[in-house]
């Protein structure tokens, strides 16, 4: 398999390698465990989930939940999400003969194993809210028959169906991306697809309609790829505003890798020639989005040991890296994308370049904000990015979203546009931080000239609450109970309040910073 | 020959219809049966349930495939066994298979790596099943998988033994069924994958349509012991009138357990019917470059002899694989540690096994250790 390996040293980073303890046999997920929206590192086998909780000291604390035995494990893929809403990810295993899921029970200590018996020859998991009713839903690729998927009931059950979201009868669905591609709000699902004849290796794009139902118009958008492949991957690579698609081979039998550059209109113009993968032939069944070098570029990895670093105008340039399929996110809280594989972290080095990233709680919305769609705008232009669970082929993925922002120092406005419908703009976020953003917080038409800028987390919260602001200086709050007594009040000095003396119930936590006040409602458990 | 003293006579011809003996029917014969004994004016008639709109029936017994007590496993008349010459690994389950077909409709011969053309309503019958099972070193049938040319086009049944071993029942949901026996000696366990229907395709496809594997003349041009003696298998077929002919010369597959067959033989008939229906060019698996299919496995490119893999798996075995087959090291082989694994996305078959199947691991690693060359 020859490579042009062209050096940018500009535009590369470094990885340092560290093994971790990492200790069951199914090591493929990041993501955030103990909803302080650090990321951890998660490994389960049959009786245990394995999680190597990141500490925001640094470093990994090991905890160990046991479970009852899952008939499934995530031998083929791994998704996470907060499906039953308690605010802690739960899982779900993608086996060879089914799914099995690991609840977690509300208090962040324990999972309950549900495995619902369906047949399924399990390919990418994802977790969704397939039909928009603000429960996340769990959909999974089947490898020879049409794609399985179990609707939230709306009290945490499980409803299978199997039709509908790729019902080709003999399967050859390998790589599920949901993204929304046309930009009107809704979340779509794009399925690479593999082996067999023609028509059973042909990509299928289902445009979401809006009314439970979705519908595959690859033909009319040009994405009806027929190349052998597992996976793509999804990001705006050119900043316009749009979601384009890099669908890479896991075998070059039907052609080569294709760089698919959205026109805004629905379809797409395939631009691989003189975008750097027309010359590499490298094949492999991972292809995933992230920004390395944190310069407002998404990149992408997976195959064969490298990055592909994006040179910002539809061209990419591999540069080696210790890793090929990985899950990524921040595990030491640097603001830089780090990768996990096989027991390795692979810390970024980092560079001088600026970033931030968001951490969305859903409320009209399920909880993760799994389909939002997140606007930046700074200097640069524009990035957008859905939030979105199960990446690639295998492996799961931060829920965090993360920008790089290049050498630009300020970000003019973030604008998070919920499933729900709701919009939220956040002004002038700080940089080289992580953004905690409430579904409807930050609606426009609140009083902006006298409100603060604030959020916090954990919401619903235990023990302690997380104020995050701009500053603390000069800044005071009062919390009231939902019927109006003041219950607690105080300065707020490094951004922590000890809520666990409160009773359970909904608050109302006021802050005062200098003239300007703002409140905001949260939960406590 | 009468059978038996039936009120109602009913006769069967050999090259016609069923005659009854108060009724008039035209009869017509044919002389192209040579080889039938012609000194009898009348056969048995076959006692399989044949009711084509009917099947597949709610139970095994229905058919009448076989005497009682079924389990035994003794073909009525019409129900012919065979026995591929290389046969697939079930995670060592032991396998009965048998073919029916109606009157008056035979199957014709497509090439020796093709199956046979069957007729409309011909069934293949499989029986799956263990021996020495413990606790009390029993024999225990697991499942009857039937093929059915139905209305042009073949379908899949499978019937789930019970735990008295009376009957089996149509269910095609997949299962898993733990199975200890006693093999050689030596206690060995596994959960037996029954499979859900559409798991049949996946192996028993040839661009989507369905057909069977192991029925082939390659792999059937043997000698089986039948109850009249030892015959070769596709002279009886043609001889019972299954069968409307076949070449003198057949590129026939060996049998891989045959030790004083040559060993290179052996292996490629192993991959023949382990492999060669998912890598073939009209398989699954066809954007993989192995093509694995007996008539093709002379070109050492078909093999993965010196073919770097698509997918490395290097990072999820303990070994260094860097070709398909390397020569003279089976430890750099992909092909080695897939068969060498029961990890779900590593293992190969994919389908089918759960164990894994360590003679056979044996062989192919003895064979590359011995291939000569190096690749570039």
């Amino acid at each position: 398999m020859a490579s042009v390996l062209v050096l940018n040293l500009d535009a590369q980073v470094n990885f340092t390698t560290e093994s971790v303890p990492a200790s069951e046999y199914y090591k493929m997920c990041v993501v955030d465990m103990n909803g302080d929206f650090l990321d951890d590192i998660v490994s389960v086998d049959h009786t245990n989930i394995n999680v190597l909780m990141q500490n925001e000291n640094g470093g990994f604390d090991v905890v160990n939940y046991p479970t009852s035995y899952a008939d499934h494990i995530p031998e083929w893929t791994m998704a996470a999400g907060d499906f039953n809403a308690d605010g802690y990810n739960d899982l779900v295993y993608g086996g060879l003969t089914g799914v099995s899921f690991m609840f977690s029970d509300g208090t962040g200590n324990a999972y309950e194993t549900v495995t619902p018996g369906n047949y399924v020859f399990s390919q990418r998991s994802n977790f969704v809210d397939i039909n928009n009713d603000g429960h996340l839903d769990a959909f999974i690729c089947h490898d020879e028959a049409p794609n399985v998927y179990f609707i939230n009931d709306g009290d945490n059950g499980l409803v299978f169906h199997q039709e509908g979201l790729g019902d080709y009868p003999s399967g050859g669905n390998y790589g599920s991306v949901w993204v929304d591609y046309n930009n009107d709000g809704l979340i779509d699902l794009f399925i690479a697809k593999c082996g067999g004849i023609e028509a059973r290796y042909t990509d299928q794009l289902f445009r979401n309609n809006g009314d439970g139902t979705y519908t595959n118009v690859a033909e009319e958008a040009n994405m009806d790829n027929k190349t052998q492949t597992w996976s793509s991957a999804w990001a705006d690579y050119d900043n316009d505003g749009d979601m384009d698609s890099f669908i890479g081979i896991s075998s070059d039998l039907s052609g080569g890798h294709l760089l698919m550059r959205n026109n805004g209109d629905g379809t797409f113009t395939d631009v691989t020639a003189g975008s750097g993968f027309d010359s590499f032939n490298g094949e492999s069944l991972e292809h995933a989005p992230a920004d390395f070098d944190n310069d407002g570029y998404v990149d992408i990895f997976g195959n064969n040991g490298r990055v592909f670093y994006n040179n910002g105008d539809m061209t990419f340039t591999p540069a080696p890296a210790p890793f090929s399929e990985a899950a990524t996110g921040d595990l030491n809280n640097d603001g830089f994308m780090d990768a996990f594989s096989f027991g390795n972290v692979y810390y970024n080095d980092g560079n001088s370049n600026n970033w931030i990233t968001i951490n969305t709680i859903g409320t009209e919305s399920n909880r993760n904000g799994i389909g939002a769609r997140i606007e930046l705008y700074s200097a640069m232009g524009k990035q957008i990015r859905d939030v979105r669970s199960g990446e690639g082929f295998a492996y799961m993925s931060s829920l965090n979203t993360h920008f790089g922002i290049g050498t630009d120092t300020e970000i003019e406005k973030i604008i998070i546009r919920w499933p729900s419908g709701i919009l939220d703009v956040i002004e002038n976020p700080g940089i080289n931080t992580s953004l905690v953003a409430v579904e409807g917080e930050h609606q426009m038409g609140v009083d902006d000239a006298n409100a603060v800028q604030f959020s916090i987390y954990p919401n619903p919260v235990r023990d302690i609450l997380n104020v995050q602001s701009k500053t603390y200086e000069n800044t005071t709050y009062e919390i009231f109970h939902i019927t109006g007594q003041l219950v607690q009040k105080g300065k707020l000095e490094n951004g922590k309040i000890n809520v666990s003396k409160l009773n359970k119930g909904i608050f109302i936590i006021s802050l005062k910073q200098n003239n300007k006040k703002s409140n905001l409602k949260f939960i406590k458990q | 020959m009468i059978i038996n003293n039936l009120p109602l006579q009913i006769i069967r011809f050999s090259c016609g219809f069923a005659y009854f003996a108060f009724a008039t029917v035209f009869i017509s014969c044919s002389s192209d049966n040579d080889d039938f004994p012609t000194d009898d004016e009348a056969e048995e008639i076959s006692p399989v349930v044949f009711n084509l709109n009917e099947i597949p029936y709610p139970k095994l017994s229905d058919y009448h495939f076989f005497k009682t007590p079924i389990n035994d496993m003794k073909p009525v008349y019409g129900v012919i066994p065979y026995e591929p010459i290389s046969t697939l690994f079930s995670d060592y389950a032991k396998k009965k298979r048998f073919i029916w077909m109606p009157e008056g409709v035979s199957a014709h011969y497509v090439s020796d790596g093709d199956a046979l053309n069957f007729p409309e309503g011909t069934i293949l019958i499989k029986n799956f099943y263990y021996e020495n099972v413990l606790p009390g070193n029993t024999v225990k049938l697991l499942e009857t998988r039937l093929m059915v040319k139905k209305a042009g086009e073949w379908i899949f049944a499978d019937y789930i033994w019970n735990e008295e071993q009376a009957d089996a029942f149509y269910n095609m949901e997949g299962s898993f069924v733990p199975v200890s026996w006693n093999h050689d000696g030596e206690t060995k366990e596994v959960n037996y994958r029954i499979p859900n229907g559409v798991e049949c395709l996946t192996c028993h496809n040839k661009a989507e349509i369905p057909l069977p594997i192991g029925p082939k003349p390659q792999n059937l041009n043997k000698n089986f012991p039948y109850e009249t003696g030892q015959q070769n298998q596709l002279k009886k077929l043609k001889d019972f009138g299954y069968l409307a002919s076949y070449p003198n010369q057949i590129q026939t597959v060996v049998d891989y357990h045959d030790t004083s067959q040559p060993l290179e033989l052996r292996v490629r008939s192993y991959l023949d019917i382990n492999c060669a229906h998912c890598h073939s060019d009209d398989g699954f698996c066809n954007y993989r470059s192995p093509r694995f299919a007996f008539s093709r496995t002379n070109d050492p490119e078909n093999l993965g002899i010196c073919i770097v893999p698509d997918e490395d798996i290097s990072n999820q075995v303990d070994g260094n694989p860097t070709h398909i087959i390397k020569p003279g090291l089976h430890d750099e082989s992909e092909i080695f540690y897939r068969m060498n694994t029961v990890q779900a996305n590593i293992k190969m078959p994919s389908r089918g096994r759960f164990l894994i199947h360590e003679e056979g691991v044996q062989m192919i690693s003895e064979w590359i250790d011995l291939l000569e060359g190096n690749c570039e």
